[in-house]
């Protein structure tokens, strides 16, 4: 390595544009949020009110307090149904099932498929009228559904769509921190007659347990800000009886839409920003807590 | 669980299972490929339909068309714009990935080849992109894109996407480190400039690794929905993921032509996975493979 200042003709120009388009406008939101600004005029400093504003005002609290439900709702489910039923599948493709070449190459097919068209294909399936699945529903003879429209089904639609197009990409992270096991300690293993499950057990599940953390901890982050799906699937309200309500919709209706008293108010709308963001770092950092007891060192 | 798993090991390594596991393997192998037609299902049927007249589509919903037409193709593209709308998202992800990936390359060589103050601050702080959703901040982002003039332009978008470098950043600074430092000084020796360096040795060893990333920017890029719909309000800009939304918002109007409008945008998407995936899933993995 030589001592000099190139350094700085290779990384400024990154730096600047990063600077601009991604940390500003971080820093920015946390300024806004406390302002009561409408996007053009004036601009005041209005402290707490926000905030306050979002935690007690009778018409917006129990809405948002509801969004913010459904996102920790939400992240239970990435915690406990995706993300061990990626870590089993990462395992079955590693065990190396019948054809599992194939059904690994469509299994993270849907990844690469934008959240709209998805959308797409979940009305195709879902929408009561022409779906098909209502259609083969009737021509069973059994009563139709109304999916996205039944409070009791929308939520568990989002999320088995949502299995369905963005799974592939944590088992692939598994399955490639499976198969970079050291080959020796397998082949030890198999000479010392380990049985499969003994194996998994002892030496696969703790050997995969760091890249577990780093999955959990970026999907948390997703998680928390999740938007497309149920913004497509659900409208700009939130779905039926706010089944699908998260956040981030409720930001977007509030900022780009109408606002709180029938004016855009782009202050207000940066305080949720900055009470979301305030959520995610106290999960992430508790989360990091619990999850660095797995980490060992290398 | 203990027993069924059970394997005994031919010479070779090669596994040998007994009754019960064999079975067990066969029918977990069965539902998941069943669960694969399913994707096979939606796209396959999406496939016909978009052939099908008005008609034809609304009393033969699943099957084959009777007869192949291309007016949804027709409508689609000569009356809605969509060579407008692809020719948008095709600028927007061309330029987008190319310049991320130039500037993160750039940016990754000089942290991870040039000794300096505050270097581990610099890594850090390129990471803070990937922690922070981009949620949080896309209402300055539009506040910041309408001050210089640049929402509802292409322009803006593309900024906004090159810099987007944290995570290609990260795998690149990772994989300079690995490469051997007597790659540089002979150059260096005859009195090359650093950046000629870069360019004419650096990268074109790199091309597999910045081929990947390159891969897996330029997917995300092409399917973004929520930056586009936030800033690029205009019709001019529109690209094909929003117009297929609003296509969505009325669908039983315009059934016929949002199948052809789905199969537009697929196509492209489906061919590069059909030729890259393997690719697409290593750069995927090589941000988040803890070593």
């Amino acid at each position: 390595m030589k001592k000099n200042r190139n350094y700085l003709l290779f990384i400024s120009p990154a730096f600047i544009l990063y600077t601009i388009f991604v940390i500003l406008p971080i820093l920015y939101v946390f300024y806004l949020g406390f302002t009561d600004w409408a996007g053009v005029g004036e601009m005041h400093f209005v402290g707490l009110k926000n905030f306050i504003t979002i935690f007690t005002d009778p018409r917006f609290a129990p809405e948002f307090r509801n969004a913010l439900k459904n996102n920790l709702k939400y992240l239970l489910c990435v915690w406990f149904v995706i993300t061990p039923f990626q870590y089993f599948i990462a395992y079955m493709f590693f065990i190396k099932i019948p054809a599992y070449k194939y059904i690994k190459f469509m299994v993270f097919l849907p990844y690469v498929i934008s959240s709209t068209i998805v959308s797409f294909f979940a009305m195709l399936v879902f929408d009561p009228n022409i779906g098909f699945l209502n259609n083969i529903l009737s021509t069973l003879g059994m009563k139709k559904g109304a999916w996205f429209g039944d409070v009791n089904w929308s939520f568990k639609l989002l999320i088995l769509i949502i299995i369905w197009q963005s799974a592939g990409s944590g088992i692939m992270i598994f399955y490639s921190n499976f198969i970079s096991t050291s080959k020796d300690v397998m082949d030890a293993s198999r000479v010392d007659g380990c049985t499969e499950w003994q194996r998994f057990i002892y030496i696969l599940f703790p050997l995969s347990l760091p890249s577990c953390a780093s999955i959990i901890s970026m999907s948390t982050i997703w998680a928390l800000a999740i938007f497309d799906y149920p913004f497509i699937l659900g409208g700009s309200k939130g779905g039926v009886s706010g089944s699908l309500d998260f956040v981030n919709i409720v930001f977007y209706r509030y900022t780009f839409g109408s606002g709180l008293n029938a004016k855009s108010d782009l202050g207000f709308g940066s305080s949720i920003c900055v009470v979301m963001f305030v959520v995610m770092f106290i999960i992430t950092y508790l989360q990091s807590r619990i999850l660095k007891r797995f980490e060992y060192d290398t | 669980m203990d027993k069924t798993k059970k394997t005994e090991y031919q010479e070779g390594g090669r596994a040998v299972y007994s009754m019960k596991a064999r079975v067990i393997r066969r029918s977990i192998s069965i539902l998941l490929i069943l669960y694969t037609f399913i994707t096979i299902f939606v796209t396959v049927t999406t496939l016909l339909d978009s052939f099908k007249s008005k008609g034809d589509l609304i009393s033969n919903f699943i099957g084959l068309p009777k007869k192949f037409v291309l007016d949804n193709y027709q409508n689609v593209i000569l009356n809605d714009n969509f060579v407008l709308f692809f020719k948008n998202s095709f600028v927007l992800t061309f330029f987008g990935t190319l310049g991320c990936i130039l500037l993160s390359s750039m940016a990754a060589y000089g942290i991870a080849r040039y000794e300096f103050k505050g270097k581990n601050l610099l890594t850090s702080y390129f990471l803070v992109g990937m922690m922070v959703p981009i949620q949080v901040s896309v209402l300055p982002l539009f506040l910041i894109l309408r001050r210089l003039g640049l929402l509802n332009h292409l322009a803006g978008m593309i900024l906004v996407y090159i810099s987007g470098i944290s995570m290609s950043c990260l795998v690149f600074q990772k994989f300079f480190t690995t490469l051997p430092k007597s790659l540089e000084e002979s150059a260096r020796m005859d009195g090359c400039p650093d950046m000629r360096i870069f360019f004419q040795i650096i990268i074109p060893i790199s091309k597999p690794v910045l081929f990947t990333m390159a891969l897996i920017t330029a997917v995300g890029q092409w399917n973004d929905f929520y930056m586009p719909m936030v800033l690029l309000g205009n019709k001019k800009v529109t690209t094909l993921t929003l117009a297929i939304y609003r296509y969505l918002g009325q669908f039983a109007k315009y059934m016929g032509q949002s199948m052809a409008a789905v199969i537009i945008t697929l196509v492209p998407i489906i061919i590069i996975y059909f030729m890259f995936s393997s690719q697409i899933v290593e750069g995927l993995t090589g941000g988040a493979v803890k070593e």
